[in-house]
């Protein structure tokens, strides 16, 4: 395994896993807040798990759930590393 | 009478285990969000308890509609804590940090108003299947109230549950730090170490459902399994159906016949024959499909497949001003517009759920089933092509369907490309639940359910406005010549408005009568050509239109009409109750009204 940078969670391919650093300055509040509540929280590790083409929504593991995110929200949550 | 107030995440089984301590039958399905309205239940177990079930919610800073609705429902409730037994917050037993993060917050407002509260773990069926468990003792000391495992699926831990609802006890520890904590992060980090102290430790996602993802989301298989699915539901809707319709009508004839030569006053007889068998009789023979649409639906919903639908068509619904989430409400839209109205309110976006009430009454609901369903019996032939896998009506029915929809995304797509975008547009997030194969018996129960509720709630209305139809029919000549009765001159005077399609007179009566509700059409038509043919037999309603001669590009014309008019009053007036806006229906009433009449106009001239 080796570590590779990434900027945002939406930059994940199918089967990578990323550890959150943060969320952009461009997401709400409210939105921060209930990722975090959906375990989208600085210091989780968090894989993608499917991440099918065309621009549609990617999912994401998050503990025992699983959870769509759209690009636009995905891209605003920044990931400190990936595990390929 | 106290209350047991049900509060819980969505998707955590919240609603089943308050139907197991009710013995209500509350709509559930496996998809986060089918609760949407808070629903009230005597307790099974006592008589002194009533049971009151929320939406499920994420935390108690509400960010939709639905959530708002029953976080303000849930803290109007605990203003009154002397009517409050207890607050019961459910949590799904696979994935207990996020649970237990929403206990938290319910905890601090059960401790500030001194009520009782008991933890329940669902859905703890899946860790045995696992051979996973919780550390309910360590847990239960941990929060200071009773954590109880129970399966509402399998009944397993529900005495157990009610025995602590009938006598509570108010254990809290009020030295306790989170009874003053006001930072949300140390509701979330204690949440995450309870989790990890007393929670399961291992790998609950099967990869089963990871193969099942890899062929429902991918971009062929995927939209090719979405189209065949959606196809399906449509042919369905005739070929599994076509038995039990045969049956209601041979039953309604059979009837007829050993009733009417019964009555000796002609008048009567003429009345239950034309009136009764031929109009109640007409529309009863069409429930049969709404019965078969509401099973077909009840199996996605249960299946976990509905969510991936609704990510598939994310992309494509958000070009149209629409979002993923308005898939639900707008499938649910194809059994009735009242409950997709309410589904809704699981949309964040304000902009987009107001496009989502503006696709809703295009979408081919139940009660345009029977309209379609009788125009398509009278024009085209039951033949099957590819080996009998596809029914010639089947594909037609599927094609008007698809017309609805297709008309709701483009008025969607322009309304949405001349508006202005909001930047409280949310973006999209939404839970994957997992597969499972459906509960036969609870859908099978819920279609039988909806149908009956189809009749009871269509059947008066359909019963007055055909007495109505057949007095005026009738008289002043006794059923002699309908073209000299009352309703003939009354459907003279609206003839030139449909005239144009290539309409008579009663199918202007028709049309009218169903802007009651769209049912009434059919119903009236039967009564209509009873009157009219004066035999004494109950024909099929599509023969009589067969016979009437009637061209088919005025059947197409009619179709296309019935697709798009908002001809319902409980629609409109449920969309002014959620959007609180009276233009809406009303612009919507007059916007679709124009348009109906105007691509009629269109299609029956393009065809003739």
């Amino acid at each position: 395994m080796r570590q590779q940078v990434v900027e945002s969670l939406w930059q994940l391919s199918r089967g990578q896993t990323a550890v959150v650093k943060g969320f952009t300055q461009s997401l709400t509040e409210a939105y921060r807040v209930r990722l975090v509540e959906l375990g989208f929280r600085p210091g989780a590790a968090i894989a993608c798990t499917m991440a099918p083409k065309l621009g549609a929504p990617k999912l994401y593991r998050v503990d025992n759930a699983v959870y769509s995110l759209e690009q636009k929200i995905a891209e605003c949550i920044q990931t400190e590393s990936v595990t390929v | 009478m106290k209350d047991v107030l049900v509060i819980g995440c969505p998707n955590a089984g919240k609603t089943l285990l308050f139907n197991r301590l009710t013995g209500l039958k509350q709509k559930v399905a496996n998809f986060p969000g089918v609760t949407v309205s808070t629903h009230a239940g005597k307790a099974r177990f006592s008589s002194d308890l009533q049971m009151i079930d929320f939406p499920g919610v994420y935390s108690l800073h509400a960010i939709s509609g639905e959530e708002k609705v029953a976080v303000d429902a849930f803290q109007s409730a605990l203003r009154q804590p002397d009517q409050v037994q207890a607050v019961v917050c459910v949590i799904d037993s696979s994935s207990i940090a996020k649970g237990l993060f929403l206990a938290l917050q319910v905890r601090k407002l059960c401790i500030q108003a001194k009520v009782p509260m008991v933890v329940v773990s669902n859905m703890i069926d899946v860790l045995d299947k696992h051979g996973l468990s919780i550390d309910h003792q360590g847990l239960t000391s941990a929060l200071g109230c009773p954590v109880i495992s129970t399966s509402a699926r399998t009944g397993s831990g529900i005495e157990r549950l009610e025995a602590a609802l009938r006598e509570p006890s108010l254990s809290f520890d009020r030295s306790d730090p989170s009874v003053i904590a006001v930072d949300e992060n140390w509701d979330r980090n204690e949440a995450e170490r309870l989790a990890h102290a007393f929670g399961p430790t291992g790998d609950l996602l099967l990869k089963s459902h990871s193969r099942l993802d890899d062929f429902f989301l991918h971009s062929i298989t995927g939209g090719v399994a979405f189209f065949v699915i959606m196809y399906s539901l449509f042919q369905a809707i005739f070929t599994w159906a076509a038995p039990m319709m045969d049956a209601v009508e041979g039953g309604v004839s059979w009837a007829a016949e050993l009733v009417v030569p019964m009555i000796s006053n002609p008048v009567a007889a003429d009345f239950v024959r034309d009136a009764l068998f031929g109009g109640l009789g007409a529309f009863l023979v069409f429930v049969p499909q709404i019965f078969v649409l509401t099973f077909v639906v009840g199996l996605l919903e249960d299946s976990g497949y509905l969510a991936r639908a609704a990510v598939i068509c994310h992309r494509p619904l958000n070009a149209m001003g629409l979002t993923g989430k308005s898939f639900v409400p707008m499938l649910s839209g194809i059994a009735c517009a009242i409950p997709a109205i309410y589904a809704a309110r699981t949309i964040e976006s304000t902009r987009k759920r107001w496009f989502t009430y503006m696709a809703i009454p295009l979408m081919p609901c139940s009660a345009r089933l029977p309209v379609y369903a009788l125009l398509i019996a009278a024009f085209i032939p039951p033949t099957h092509t590819a080996g009998g896998l596809i029914g010639l009506q089947g594909l037609a029915m599927f094609g008007i369907y698809l017309f609805g929809i297709v008309t709701a995304l483009l008025v969607t797509a322009t309304l949405s490309s001349v508006s202005k975008k909001s930047s409280s547009d949310s973006p999209f997030v939404l839970e994957m639940p997992p597969y499972r194969i459906p509960s036969f018996a609870s859908i099978l129960r819920g279609a039988v359910e909806r149908a009956g509720y189809f009749v009871r709630r269509a059947g008066p209305v359909i019963f007055w406005i055909t007495m109505l139809i057949w007095i005026l029919g009738y008289f002043p000549n006794y059923g002699a010549d309908l073209s000299q009765s009352y309703l003939a001159y009354l459907g003279r005077a609206i003839e030139p408005i449909f005239a144009p399609m290539g309409l008579d007179w009663q199918y202007g009566v028709a049309i009218l009568a169903s802007f009651v509700a769209r049912e009434v059409f059919v119903g009236t038509l039967g009564t209509l050509y009873g009157i009219q043919d004066a035999t004494e037999e109950v024909v099929s309603l599509a023969t009589r239109v067969q016979e009437s001669g009637l061209p088919l590009a005025s059947g197409v014309a009619l179709l296309v009409f019935f697709a798009i008019a908002a001809q319902c009053v409980s629609t409109l007036a449920t969309l002014y109750r959620e959007s609180g806006s009276l233009r809406l229906p009303l612009q919507l009433f007059a916007g679709y009204g124009v348009l109906a009449y105007g691509m009629a106009l269109a299609a029956y001239w393009i065809l003739i």
